[in-house]
């Protein structure tokens, strides 16, 4: 009779390792965007020329005070150069006066 | 897109991330590594890439809009620290079949057995590095753990390696951790699958395959080391499949290429080391993603004059959408590989050819019209806006793209001759080639030198 098993026994150790980034809170929302300007950010790619147009057309009939700081002031935020321009977009926002941006495109 | 969202967020901005519907897991896997969790994302219906213009248009109105505006106004949220063992724990003690399927069921393991990392094992590997276990090399993203050199020797254990392969890991983490290498573009779509190239001494004391099947699993240093450097990514970056790693296809992890370095001395040719900075003594690993590539079988010719058109041929073949990490997306960074098996090498170097001079041939017939090259960036970045000269006139590109005005004239792949990389490995006495189609800046070829331990012994 065989019962025994030659599975062995093993105290096996995290194949992981820490994560270096602390919880952080998202930004405070806005009341309206009537009156805000909105930034748009584009990784130029996946017709989101196309995408940010039509984003426009649809919030400005909800709030037509809203404005928009076109996405080719930035450049590519998925380039060569995404570095130094996410290093340097917290300036530049404030720099704008951004009240909010919308990043695309995630395909 | 999301780390340029969470940037904003942390400067008190509030965003919105556009996210067609494949990508909402991934989005969901990313911010958790970016700390936010809750980032807001609005849907992107199905995929702009295969909507017309109207349809595209009635998306974003009736769908996409509302989303935005619910980010921006009412979306909240805390990013929570996620509970995870630390760094040296023992997570479960069991059998083998145990231990693996708790690997499987958590994600930590390829799919394959693993071998069970335990403290003993580990602490063999960690006696073949001068390094201290806790020491970080870097953080990875997506998931922006920290790349110590306990980790490397777990996953290390996991992969098969032997103890004495450790130097050989800690470089290619090195290498990794490397921002010019770009490790967080690694779960992207087109799925490119790195290249590691081995030069050194050390192929030969460890016994690296660097003839016949050298691309082929089966050697075991090739083949573990290889097979690390896919569960590094995994465990330690974070690119799980089907949550950060959205490869549309993918590839199998790839073996450790040596070079045929005997056949490159008599020939009087560099290594890929010495192209990448490092003396031909040296032990170097050199990484790059290449989302492709094919075997260019029985290459006739006995001089350079009649091979390197053959090659030629066959690297413009490989290449199409790649174009847009030479112009576009990224500029220069298109780094196409050539494998040469060593008696084509040696048929070229002895028509008188340095490999410098393959390189130069390279550059001045792997051409195509520029009417086709701007095609091709047009379609693949669905943004109508490329135009070659127009990228000379602003200076971003050289003047060989624009020569004249002629649609028809030719136009280099690459931007410069050096932009093409030669290695020699393979079946000695055959003669073929192989041509990787690279991935550009998301996987940009660096080199790291292997450090040997004061104890090396080899």
């Amino acid at each position: 009779m065989q019962n025994q098993s030659n599975d062995g026994h093993y105290e096996v150790l995290w194949p992981r390792s820490p994560m270096q980034v602390q919880g952080k809170s998202l930004a405070k929302r806005l009341d309206t965007l009537n009156g805000k300007i909105i930034v748009q950010l584009w990784d130029y790619l996946f017709k989101g020329d196309q995408v940010f147009d039509a984003l426009e057309e649809g919030l400005k009939v909800k709030f037509p005070g809203v404005t928009f700081i076109h996405w080719s002031v930035f450049g590519n935020t998925h380039g060569a150069d995404e570095r130094q321009i996410l290093a340097d977009l917290p300036k530049r926002l404030k720099e704008l006066k951004a009240d909010a941006v919308i990043s695309g495109m995630g395909c | 897109m999301l780390r340029a969202s969470a940037v904003c967020e942390e400067a008190g901005v509030p965003s919105s991330s556009l996210v067609s519907q494949g990508f909402l897991k991934l989005a969901a896997a990313s911010s958790i590594g970016l700390g936010l969790p809750s980032m807001p994302v609005a849907l992107v219906p199905g995929h702009p890439g295969a909507q017309s213009p109207t349809m595209l248009r009635h998306n974003i109105l009736e769908v996409t809009t509302a989303e935005v505006i619910k980010n921006l106004m009412q979306a909240s949220g805390t990013g929570q620290t996620v509970s995870e063992p630390q760094a040296q724990d023992i997570v479960f003690q069991g059998g083998f079949d145990a231990v693996n399927q708790l690997f499987l069921e958590k994600e930590w393991s390829d799919g394959l057995p693993i071998v069970p990392p335990t403290r003993a094992k580990v602490e063999a590997f960690l006696r073949y590095t001068d390094r201290k276990p806790d020491e970080v090399l870097g953080v990875l993203l997506p998931d922006n753990r920290a790349a110590t050199i306990w980790s490397i020797a777990v996953n290390g254990v996991m992969a098969g390696c032997r103890p004495e392969y450790m130097p050989i890991l800690v470089a290619l983490v090195q290498a990794m951790a490397d921002p010019a290498y770009g490790v967080e573009h690694s779960g992207n779509t087109p799925g490119g699958e790195t290249l590691i190239i081995l030069n050194g001494p050390i192929v030969q004391q460890l016994g690296f395959n660097y003839r016949e099947n050298v691309l082929r699993d089966g050697f075991q240093p090739n083949t573990s080391v290889g097979r690390f450097w896919r569960l590094y990514l995994r465990n330690v970056a974070g690119f799980l499949l089907h949550k950060n790693d959205k490869a549309t296809f993918g590839n199998t992890w790839r073996v450790v290429a040596a070079e045929n370095e005997e056949v490159l001395r008599a020939i009087g040719w560099s290594p890929t080391s010495v192209e990448m900075g490092f003396q031909a003594s040296d032990n170097t690993v050199t990484i790059a993603r290449y989302t492709g590539g094919n075997l260019i079988a029985s290459v006739s010719g006995s001089t350079p004059e009649e091979i390197m058109p053959i090659i030629a041929d066959a690297v413009i073949r490989q290449h199409s959408w790649q174009i847009t990490f030479t112009v576009g997306g990224a500029y220069g960074t298109l780094r196409p590989l050539i494998l040469l098996s060593p008696i084509l090498a040696e048929a070229i170097a002895q028509g008188g050819w340095s490999k410098q001079a393959v390189k130069q041939y390279l550059f001045e017939h792997v051409r195509i019209p520029a009417r086709k090259f701007e095609y091709m960036l047009r379609v693949w970045a669905e943004k109508p806006i490329w135009n070659l000269t127009e990228e000379y006139q602003a200076g971003r590109i050289p003047k060989v793209f624009c020569e004249s005005d002629d649609p028809d004239r030719l136009v280099p792949l690459v931007t410069c001759v050096d932009d093409f990389m030669i290695a020699v490995t393979g079946d000695p006495l055959r003669t073929n080639a192989y041509i990787f189609a690279h991935n550009g800046r998301l996987g940009y070829p660096v080199a790291a030198s292997i450090d040997l331990p004061a104890n090396w012994n080899f």
